[in-house]
């Protein structure tokens, strides 16, 4: 029960501390990591900033969607399309995506808000199927199956000289930490103030939401456009990892975001951060235990899947709370 | 004309598989409330056991039968090993929302999926492979004019119109398929009328898989059989139990038929890059214009 509502500016504050923190640690990590793991960790990074769009949106508000990686392709195009055609640098391009993908969020918002549970779960799925097959449909916009090559660029010559040589990866770990602790900034902030509250008095009970004056199809549309830009922000650094194309935005992603938003705990955004490290990192630690035995390589190579698929299950029947969830309730207990 | 009949002719085989998948989604929501994604896994996983079976040199009806019994085993594992018990978690109080509650079966049944198309994969270590057909997949000729269809096509349409008459005959005649009904209805009425409702769930789960094995046996002919080439089945078998109506079993067959049409239209007179936006375009209208299906009776959707 809270009996005491912190002031916003008060809020505000204290989120801008924790996203610092949340950035200056995880460049710390990154700067004692080999290239292959700081480009690893910021692939988790950009996960961490999808996955947020499902705690937001599931976690927070109650809609499940399996749609998630469509609008991360919305993102990645449309970053895509303006750093090729237009050459703006990637600081204007991703904010331009995510607005593009808002509005994508806001189209779907607008078509989903009356759907709820499994209706929302399939018709997302056809999303996610629909939407990459588009860049086929219309080849000469959007590049067919090859699809577009982006980067992210080469470090500021300021910035060499400042911390001397700063390499492909270390700059890619750059501009991931720079968006994903805004994303993390922003999600905060939406969490522990009045629209938060709104969001999850909707997910518990939809009527009574209604009845203490929350508008509930606008909100369910606010919520969607929210969550849109997320994806959209996590899309646009997903492709500038190098190829912007359907098979790199496939209905797998969709679902291994939600793996990641389930397995972490999709309550809390500790557990988004822990679920996205957990995905991202799986494969290399079976790796790194399987390469000391002689395993088949057609047991290594469904590994991976299988003990995600197990954990999935596993969490849902045993803690749908996810791991931070567990913690979390006990310490309550 | 030619292309009319054949898109016709195509559409209607199609049509008849998408209504048994659809059927499967089906009989799971009504008996248990839930959208099961991994059917088409557990399709997947009986057709490769078809599939090695024939290949290690067994007739093609043995494995037929065998891959069906195994779909239905399947389908009760499914409810045994994590539907039941996640029914009865209640454990974390927060996630007691109705929203959640809807949406942790669906999780649960798209990890299933992910197990099934991992096990698939070690098994049979990914390949792709052919699956035979019993019968002729080329256009079948008669009286030396090559017709529109192909002797596939209309052992399909047997195989499923056989089926349809079976399953209405068993829901309408006998007294089990009375009690799946009664608790499709309303359950706690069933549960005080003295069905044993976790039974009806079991049995609902059982039919569905076995159904959902016999769509596997009837697809794999004409495409290629990997871990992952049935996920798009489910879409569109999904889209056909929303167009039908999610909670009718007759709407499944015509929610099937009317995606079959569809999509083979699409396919012939424009492209098959077109046909997920044609299944995306059907299924928002439907849900736009009757949320509750084609021929969904009760309002399935709550506030």
């Amino acid at each position: 029960m809270v009996l005491w509502v912190a002031s916003r500016s008060d809020v505000f504050k204290k989120n801008m501390i924790r996203a610092l923190f949340f950035a200056l640690g995880i460049l710390l990590i990154g700067s004692f990591l080999d290239p292959y793991n700081q480009s690893q960790l910021s692939v988790a990074l950009i996960i961490f900033i999808a996955v947020l769009s499902i705690t937001l949106l599931t976690g927070a508000s109650g809609q499940i969607s399996l749609g998630q990686g469509a609008l991360m392709a919305v993102g990645g195009y449309a970053s895509a399309l303006l750093i090729l055609n237009v050459n703006l640098n990637l600081w204007l391009a991703i904010p331009l995506a995510l607005l593009v993908s808002a509005l994508a969020g806001l189209l779907l918002g607008v078509t989903a808000a009356r759907l709820s549970g499994p209706y929302l779960a399939g018709t997302t799925l056809v999303i996610a199927l629909a939407i990459p097959s588009l860049a086929n449909r219309f080849e000469s916009v959007f590049a067919g199956e090859i699809g577009f090559s982006v980067d992210f660029g080469n470090p500021p010559h300021w910035l060499d000289n400042l911390i001397g040589e700063v390499g492909i990866e270390k700059w890619q770990l750059i501009v991931t930490i720079i968006f994903a602790t805004i994303a993390l900034f922003f999600a905060l902030n939406i969490l522990n103030t009045r629209t938060g509250r709104s969001w999850r008095a909707l997910r518990d009970h939809d009527l009574a939401a209604s009845l203490q004056g929350v508008n509930v199809g606008r909100s369910r549309i606010f919520i969607f456009m929210v969550t849109s830009a997320f994806a959209g922000m996590a899309g646009a650094l997903y492709g500038l990892r190098g190829i912007v194309s359907p098979s790199v935005y496939a209905v797998s992603l969709s679902l291994s975001l939600l793996t990641a938003a389930i397995l972490g705990g999709i309550r809390n955004i500790s557990g988004a951060m822990i679920g996205s490290v957990i995905i991202v990192f799986l494969p290399d630690w079976i790796e790194a235990v399987t390469s000391r035995f002689s395993v088949p390589t057609r047991i290594s190579d469904y590994l991976p899947a299988l003990i995600t698929g197990l954990l999935l299950v596993a969490t849902v029947v045993l803690s749908p709370g996810g791991l931070s969830g567990s913690i979390h309730h006990k310490k309550h207990k | 004309m030619n292309l009319f009949l054949s898109a016709f002719f195509s559409g209607t085989a199609r049509g008849a598989i998408y209504a048994i998948v659809a059927l499967g989604l089906v009989l799971v929501w009504r008996g248990a409330g839930i959208i099961n994604f991994a059917q088409m896994g557990q399709a997947m996983f009986t057709t490769y056991i078809a599939s090695t079976l024939i290949i290690s040199g067994k007739s093609y009806w043995l494995a037929f039968v065998i891959a069906l019994i195994a779909g239905a085993m399947l389908g009760a594992l499914i409810d045994l090993l994590v539907m039941r018990p996640l029914s009865r978690v209640h454990r974390a109080e927060a996630l007691n929302s109705p929203a959640m509650k809807a949406a942790i079966p669906v999780i649960a049944s798209l990890g299933i999926l992910g197990l099934l198309q991992a096990l698939a994969g070690m098994f049979w270590a990914g390949q792709e492979r052919g699956f035979p057909a019993p019968v002729a997949i080329e256009g079948l000729i008669v009286a030396g004019r090559k017709m529109p269809f192909t002797a596939f096509d209309i052992f399909t349409i047997a195989i499923v119109a056989l089926v349809l008459v079976l399953t209405s005959l068993f829901f309408r005649k006998t007294g089990t398929g009375l009690a799946m009904r009664a608790t499709a209805l309303n359950q706690e009425v069933a549960k005080l009328s003295g069905i044993r409702t976790t039974q009806v769930r079991v049995l609902s789960w059982i039919i569905s898989g076995a159904a959902s094995s016999l769509a596997g046996l009837l697809i794999a002919p004409s495409s290629i059989l990997s871990p992952t080439s049935l996920d798009l089945i489910l879409i569109i078998g999904f889209t056909a139990a929303v167009v039908g109506g999610l909670d009718s079993l007759p709407g499944a067959v015509l929610g099937g038929l009317i995606v079959g049409y569809v999509i083979s239209f699409v396919n012939f007179y424009r492209s098959p890059e077109d046909i997920f936006l044609a299944i995306l375009i059907l299924l928002l209208i439907v849900l736009l214009v009757r949320p509750n299906g084609v021929m969904g009776s009760k309002q399935v959707r709550r506030v």
